[in-house]
């Protein structure tokens, strides 16, 4: 846990050994529920951490701590299912854990799902007033906000329309209005960054950093890492209902692109067959001196070391591997005809190197798709995916236009006119 | 564990605290002293979740649940208002679909005893006010009965993501259920006119007998909600007994003096209250005060202790509302 920060700030959230338990079989959920509430009601609410297991049930959370101080933007990643919005519900005091406390000071403002409330016949001012005492806020202090909140949702024009005649995005930049200027002392957002065209999605970064700067702290949960570098200040990264990782944001972004892709290994492993007459054996990440690394910084030279392994001759092989990553899929694919290379394998098979220099890609995790063909199209061998993981650890990039940004690190230069 | 809430003695440059409203949920009750006099909070506003009932401290439990209502009132006065407003919008008849139901019944019964279907005893007043009354009476108490849990499963989005004073739900219910009964209760006046009743000065205390059935009504309905949400057998059955535990309510016809039947008027929690309310509107005198008394005074604890049941159940069923 990360307790180094400045201790001079205050502890607005603090999680502490925190476990849920789920059932996914609808017919026991429903029963263990009235056994809940039973148990509820007699007072008898027992703790459930470790192996207190009933059948059919699994730790949706399991043993979570961590603190959020003021003024902090935490970003909650992880894959489908890690547990990261049931940690953003037991924050929000919507469900309880099973074991282990939260503590929160303060006012919490939550925005799990922008719009939750709005009548579609009422206009959208009605609305605000709905929404915003559905938030908590007293008609006075909508009043007081009511201009803010309309010209920030650039609704001017239809703020008396009933709300069924908006679009989606009109309705969603009318709920984050509401919402982002209640100024609550924790503010709680599930999947509520992508929303909006561009500029309105800039304008929600802009206004999220201006509330951290005030004080208010932030926990978020999203899969849309690439905008997280605008607001996010820290990562707490969720695998299978463990924290992973609880640090810097960097890291832990690409501690989540390389489990979305160790999760897709699982499954294309599951898929391969035996018997091939020639395969993709062992591959592996090298540095410039041909010993095996798995991080590099941008701009260094990559080796990948590929076994092709054969039962029978392969005349005229051809090699094709692509430069991957999980979030943004394919980058690059080469191919051993391009440059004019021809080589067949013999049993049981021999080693080809790729070397990429220069390698032009910024922090993230990356991987091969590597594939063996014949020398004809329809001559095909293998495919092999997600293999020679490797990340690219530096240098650090910034998103608020004061460095270098983006996947890959561009050859440019300035010049100014005139 | 290291606790270091520390003071906050602002809310940065400048801003106002907007809202100071601890939102505590089903276990609230856990507002940890220790950890509220170690932090020595200025706003005083710590909130804590884990996994013991708050029915530990019922004091506190209940003190949470009042303090919700006053929180939740301006709340529940808007989505009263919203509902209200959306709910006649888009009819051609409007208000008029609150007066059907009772109107259509009396129409139904009035004709079947015309034909001599059944006989309903001496009411004392024209049987059709007698049925129209008792008619209005049982919609509001079936209304209530049934209020809670229409009230979940029309809110499940709102309860499943957003964490307000739940119990703003209830007095919106409620408060549309009072709706509608005045609203109903308007077509007693054309109908003393046309049948010529008399009023008596009992018309004054009708309104606490009703209020008594329409809470009964709303608690019992209440305790049943935390099942009701989880089995949608509970919802299906009721639908399927309403019409026999109409039959046996004494709406059609006057109350049975004799044993067995007479057993009805106290086992059935709609009696008592129904023929209370009845008397007094229509006839002056009642021989059912003793029994009716008991159930509108039993009905304070009762829905307290549905009140309680709704609040600790809700955070199970959230859980199993969005799975």
């Amino acid at each position: 846990m990360n307790l180094s920060r400045s201790s001079s700030s205050d502890l607005i959230l603090d999680v502490d050994h925190v476990w849920k338990v789920y059932c996914r079989n609808l017919k026991r959920a429903m029963w263990y529920g009235l056994k809940d509430v039973g148990r509820e009601i007699i007072g008898g609410g027992r703790d459930r951490s470790h192996h207190n297991l009933r059948l059919g049930e699994f730790f949706a959370v399991k043993d979570a701590s961590f603190q959020v101080r003021r003024g902090e933007c935490l970003a909650m990643i992880g894959p489908n299912g890690a547990g990261k919005s049931t940690m953003l519900k037991m924050i929000n005091g919507l469900i309880k854990p099973n074991s282990g406390s939260i503590k929160i000071s303060g006012q919490i403002g939550a925005l799990i799902e922008l719009g939750t409330g709005f009548n579609p016949i009422l206009s959208g001012q009605e609305n605000i007033y709905i929404n915003g005492a559905v938030l908590g806020m007293r008609k006075r202090e909508v009043d007081g906000l009511m201009e803010k909140i309309v010209e920030f949702a650039e609704l001017g024009h239809v703020i008396n329309d009933p709300i069924k005649t908006y679009s989606s995005g009109m309705r969603v930049r009318l709920g984050f209005s509401i919402a982002a200027n209640l100024r609550p002392e924790l503010l709680l957002m599930d999947e509520v960054l992508a929303v909006g065209d561009v500029g309105f999605r800039m304008k929600c970064f802009t206004h999220l950093n201006e509330l951290v700067k005030q004080g208010v702290s932030i926990v978020l949960v999203t899969h849309a890492v690439g905008m997280l570098q605008r607001v996010a200040t820290r990562s707490v990264v969720f695998g299978q209902g463990k924290i992973v990782h609880d640090g810097d944001l960097e890291t832990g972004c690409t501690i989540y692109e390389e489990m979305l892709g160790a999760s897709d290994r699982v499954r294309a492993k599951n898929k391969e067959e035996s018997g091939r007459i020639g395969e993709i054996g062992s591959v592996e990440v090298c540095n410039e001196g041909m010993e095996p690394q798995a991080e590099f910084e941008t701009g260094e030279t990559i080796r990948l070391r590929i076994q092709i392994n054969a039962r029978e001759e392969i005349k005229d092989a051809r090699l094709i591997v692509a430069l991957c990553s999980p979030v943004h899929g394919v980058l690059g694919s080469v191919s051993t005809p391009y440059q004019g290379i021809q080589f067949d394998v013999d049993p049981p098979g021999r080693v080809i190197t790729l070397e990429i220099p220069k390698i032009p890609f910024l922090i993230g995790a990356y991987h091969f798709n590597i594939s063996l063909f014949g020398r004809e199209k329809v001559d095909f061998y293998h495919r092999s995916s997600l293999r020679g993981v490797f990340r690219i650890v530096g240098p650090p990039t910034d998103a608020d236009g004061y460095g270098i940004n983006g996947i890959t690190k561009l050859q440019h230069s300035w010049k100014i006119n005139g | 564990m290291e606790t270091e809430f520390e003071k906050s003695k602002s809310y940065g440059k400048g801003e106002q605290p907007l809202v100071v409203a601890r939102r505590s949920p089903g276990e609230s009750g856990d507002v940890n002293s220790d950890v509220a006099e170690e932090i020595g909070h200025s706003l005083g506003e710590v909130t804590v979740y884990s996994a013991q009932s708050s029915i530990r401290n019922p004091v506190q439990l209940v003190q949470d649940i009042f303090s919700d209502f006053w929180q939740g009132r301006e709340l529940a006065w808007r989505l009263f208002l919203r509902n209200i407003r959306g709910l006649y919008r888009q009819t051609l008849l409007g208000l008029f679909w609150a007066f059907l139901p009772p109107i259509a019944n009396t129409a139904i019964w009035i004709f079947l005893r015309q034909a001599n279907v059944f006989s309903m005893g001496d009411t004392q007043v024209d049987g059709t006010v007698y049925i129209l009354t008792g008619m209005i009476l049982w919609q509001a108490f079936i209304d209530a009965f049934q209020m809670p849990l229409a009230m979940l499963n029309k809110n499940r989005n709102l309860i499943s993501k957003l964490n307000f004073p739940r119990e703003s739900l209830i007095l919106v219910g409620f408060g549309e259920v009072l709706f509608d009964l005045l609203i109903r209760l308007l077509l007693l006046v054309p109908a003393f006119l046309i049948f010529q009743v008399p009023l008596h000065t009992s018309i004054l205390y009708a309104p606490i007998a009703i209020l008594g059935l329409v809470l009964i009504g709303a608690a019992l309905g209440l305790l049943l909600m935390p099942i009701g949400s989880l089995y949608q057998d509970v919802g299906r059955f009721i639908s399927m007994v309403l019409p026999f535990w109409m039959i046996i309510t004494p709406i059609i016809y006057v109350p049975l003096t004799t044993y067995p039947g007479s057993l009805l008027n106290w086992i059935n929690p709609a009696s008592p209250l129904l023929l209370l309310a009845r008397d007094w509107l229509l006839l002056g005198t009642t021989t059912h005060f003793a029994v009716g008394m008991v159930f509108a005074v039993a009905a304070i604890p009762i829905s307290l202790i549905a009140l309680v049941v709704y609040r600790v159940s809700l955070p199970v069923l959230i859980e199993r509302m969005t799975a």
